[in-house]
């Protein structure tokens, strides 16, 4: 007999020892977790969380969250991928919506199934508080691995003073490619072959210019990435090629769009200053604009050339694989009173970003603030033509296979087509080993 | 037995200055000691860090992974030969040669123009060899978030002045055949006030009396300064021009901060391509083997310029 009673006893009582001492040793003091979070686009959002994280801590004396910067999404996937090496994952992190799948397929993420589950609730409770179009990008294989915190759609910006300087009406704007053309058109001002005023800008710099070529190819009937599957990406289609050609002939043959690649805040900073009259810009930036523009602005629908539709921007929180339980707990009561109306309402009046949270527009401070800034209520309408991000295995660099040469026919080096089957061809490199083991693994 | 006889008187004879040749070493040994342990400090930190790490990386260098669920599997050399066929490297290493011959040329003549303008100290020297010398002391990333406002594209502080100019304004950052150069100004800018710190020092070692016998021969400056200070400066010249070159190699931060090699890899860089196969493609394999023909580019320019100092100081 090797487990006498004696030796169950003793072990029983060995272990209540340590866990004794343990407890007292975690109990002391708030339990310490960090949140990532990267700031997009313009304005003052690391202010702004500031003031939110210092509003939790004082309302949760046992937790004490310090939130750290990560500069952009990019980054912040970087740094967090570092820290889960290094064995000091943060408990929480703000993702872009779109790098869940890809974080997935590298289990570098922790399943939220069953803190969901440990709150008494169902995930299809839980889901539900938030709007459809954004639970594609956070459920995987249906678990859920991600809550939506704030998130995007593409809008079109106008300088209403400049279009009724040029005798357009502000009031009914653009809402197709072809009225988008024409009033580009109108809006480009030239002195000789200079042009003093860009008829409409649209960024493209890494990250956003992939976002912006789905936000065209939808518009344009298209899909980008099978949103079922992380080993399909969709560049070398006609959706796609004319989106491309229309982007391509704003800059060479309308010459109302200047050439090259530019990023989103040279397009913010170009829009303010009256140097372009329209702008494609995420909703995130729209109290930058309400704060800085001297002008009476409008935002409108993104223009469609075959069916208006957009694609979901954004971030949600994540906790990543290997944090301790009891962090895991803190990152959770976090997480679910950022997400919470109230919270996700104030998030989205500081920001420009819209709530996730549906019950956010119930709240009594944010009707008064649509009341009295209609503009904000552009994305939330949008989001019924809204589909999820652009997921797919290694997303980063797959996006930059479309990116690159993308930005090759921004600088004229390439023509739509011969870019697009480059961009495939690339894409498909890339997706390979996972369709190697996935898609092409045949039994 | 008869054989083994003879053989060892040799060796007893020889014992005394064996022992002899050990306490020759043990009193070398004993006065060299605290240098070594001086040393010792250095050396930990150069094992652990720079050569465990390379190391590391060689190993690194000679496996792979499929996909994330794979196990690493030897791979040979198969990471070096895919990294040497990435259209992104080769473009990345002439990106890089560009670079460094554009920044290390203009930077260096720049400097010993400031050198040699300032040279005498007075009030106004000094003024103005700290003006110069400021860039060097605002970091890389600070720098480059400035330059960023300066390129912006029609509103920006260079199209302000020069737009007025320019028939057309130039993207500076967007255009793929300007961009590599826009970043090379920031690196020019950034490092002429550094360099110039040497040659002021190397001027110093200009021996006044042979200027003053030229001078009293006759020599006019242009003739003085090609015949006696540049000669006088040749240690400085090769010195600054690694450092230069190796700056070109190291220095990244202003890619990372303006353009992340965009757009489509015109102003990708050596270390910044390592860096995106390292983290965002996460293909450590590939990582390694770029750092792998970096570092044997490195040591062998090194090397290189090493014995040609020597060669200098043999024959002088």
């Amino acid at each position: 007999m090797l487990f006498t009673r004696r030796l169950m006893l003793g072990l029983a009582m060995a272990g209540s020892i340590v866990s004794a001492l343990a407890v007292p040793a975690m109990a002391e003091g708030p339990t310490e977790i960090d949140l990532f979070f990267p700031v997009p686009v313009d304005g003052k959002l690391a202010r702004d969380m500031g003031t939110l994280i210092k509003e939790f801590n004082e309302t949760h004396p046992a937790i004490k969250a310090t939130a750290v910067y990560t500069g952009s999404y990019d980054d912040t996937l970087i740094k967090t991928r570092a820290s889960i090496k290094a064995g000091k994952p943060p408990a929480a992190v703000i993702m872009s919506a779109n790098f869940l799948l890809d974080m997935q397929i590298e289990n570098e993420l922790t399943n939220l199934d069953g803190l969901i589950a440990a709150d008494g609730t169902t995930k299809e409770k839980f889901l539900g508080q938030f709007f459809p179009a954004l639970q594609g990008n956070a459920v995987i294989d249906r678990s859920v691995y991600g809550v939506p915190f704030h998130n995007s759609t593409p809008l079109l910006y106008i300088n209403a003073d400049k279009a009724k300087e040029a005798g357009l009406d502000p009031s009914k704007p653009p809402q197709t490619w072809a009225e988008l053309t024409d009033w580009a058109k109108k809006l480009t001002k030239r002195e000789g072959d200079k042009v003093t005023q860009w008829g409409i800008a649209i960024p493209c710099a890494y990250d956003y210019c992939g976002w912006m070529m789905e936000t065209l190819t939808m518009t344009n009937g298209g899909r980008y990435y099978n949103e079922e599957f992380g080993g399909e990406v969709y560049y070398d289609t006609p959706s796609m090629l004319g989106a491309l050609t229309w982007w391509n002939d704003l800059v060479y043959k309308h010459k109302v769009h200047a050439p090259g690649a530019t990023p989103g805040p040279a397009v913010s900073t170009s829009f303010i200053s009256g140097n372009a009259a329209m702008m494609m810009l995420s909703t995130g930036s729209l109290t930058y604009v309400r704060d800085n523009a001297k002008f009476n602005y409008k935002v409108a629908f993104i223009p469609r050339n075959v069916r208006n539709a957009v694609p979901i921007g954004g971030a949600s929180l994540i906790v990543p694989a290997g944090v301790e339980a009891d962090k895991q707990k803190a990152a959770w009561t976090l997480i679910k009173w950022m997400t919470s109306p109230e919270k996700s309402a104030w998030w989205s009046r500081a920001t420009g970003y819209f709530a996730p949270n549906m019950a956010a527009y119930k709240t009594p401070d944010m009707v008064d603030f649509l009341n009295k800034n209609p503009d904000a209520k552009t994305a939330v309408e949008q989001l019924d033509v809204a589909k999820p991000w652009f997921a797919t295995y290694k997303t980063v660099p797959v996006r930059k296979n479309l990116e690159d040469e993308v930005m090759l026919v921004l600088n004229g080096k390439k023509q739509p087509k011969e870019a697009l089957v480059a961009a495939q061809k690339a894409a498909d490199e890339t997706l390979k080993p996972y369709n190697a083991e996935t898609s092409l693994k045949l039994p | 037995m008869s054989l083994a006889e003879p053989a060892a008187l040799p060796v007893a004879a020889s014992a005394p200055p064996h022992l002899h040749i050990l306490k020759r070493l043990s009193t070398r040994f004993k006065t060299s000691l605290p240098a070594y342990l001086l040393l010792l400090p250095s050396l930990i930190f150069l094992a652990l860090f720079t050569y465990g790490a390379m190391g590391r990386v060689f190993i690194d260098a000679l496996y792979q992974r499929a996909t994330p669920k794979a196990p690493l599997r030897f791979v040979g050399l198969d990471n070096i030969s895919a990294v040497l066929a990435d259209p992104a490297f080769t473009g990345a290493v002439i990106n890089n040669l560009v670079y460094a011959v554009g920044t290390a040329i203009p930077s260096i003549g720049l400097a010993l123009l400031f050198a040699l303008a300032l040279a005498r100290t007075n009030a106004v020297t000094s003024a103005l060899r700290a003006a110069l010398f400021l860039p060097v002391l605002i970091p890389m990333v600070a720098a480059s978030a400035l330059f960023l406002f300066i390129f912006l594209p029609n509103v920006g502080l260079l199209d302000y002045y020069i737009g007025r100019l320019l028939p057309v304004l130039p993207n500076w950052l967007g255009d793929s055949d300007i961009a590599l150069y826009a970043i090379m100004v920031i690196t020019i800018w950034k490092n002429a006030g550094y360099y110039m710190l040497f040659f002021l020092a190397g001027l110093q070692s200009v021996p006044e009396d042979v200027m003053e016998a030229a001078h009293l021969d006759g020599a006019g400056p242009w003739q003085r300064f090609r015949h006696i200070t540049l000669p006088e400066l040749k240690p400085t010249f090769l010195f600054v021009t690694v450092i230069a070159i190796l700056n070109a190699v190291t220095q990244v931060d202003h890619v990372f901060v303006m353009t992340k090699g965009g757009p489509s890899n015109a102003t990708n860089l050596v270390l910044f391509y390592i860096y995106q196969q390292a983290v965002e493609h996460y293909d450590i394999g590939k990582a390694s083997a770029a750092t792998l023909l970096t570092l044997a580019a490195l040591m062998g320019l090194t090397a290189l310029s090493f014995r040609t100092m020597a060669n200098r100081e043999g024959g002088a």
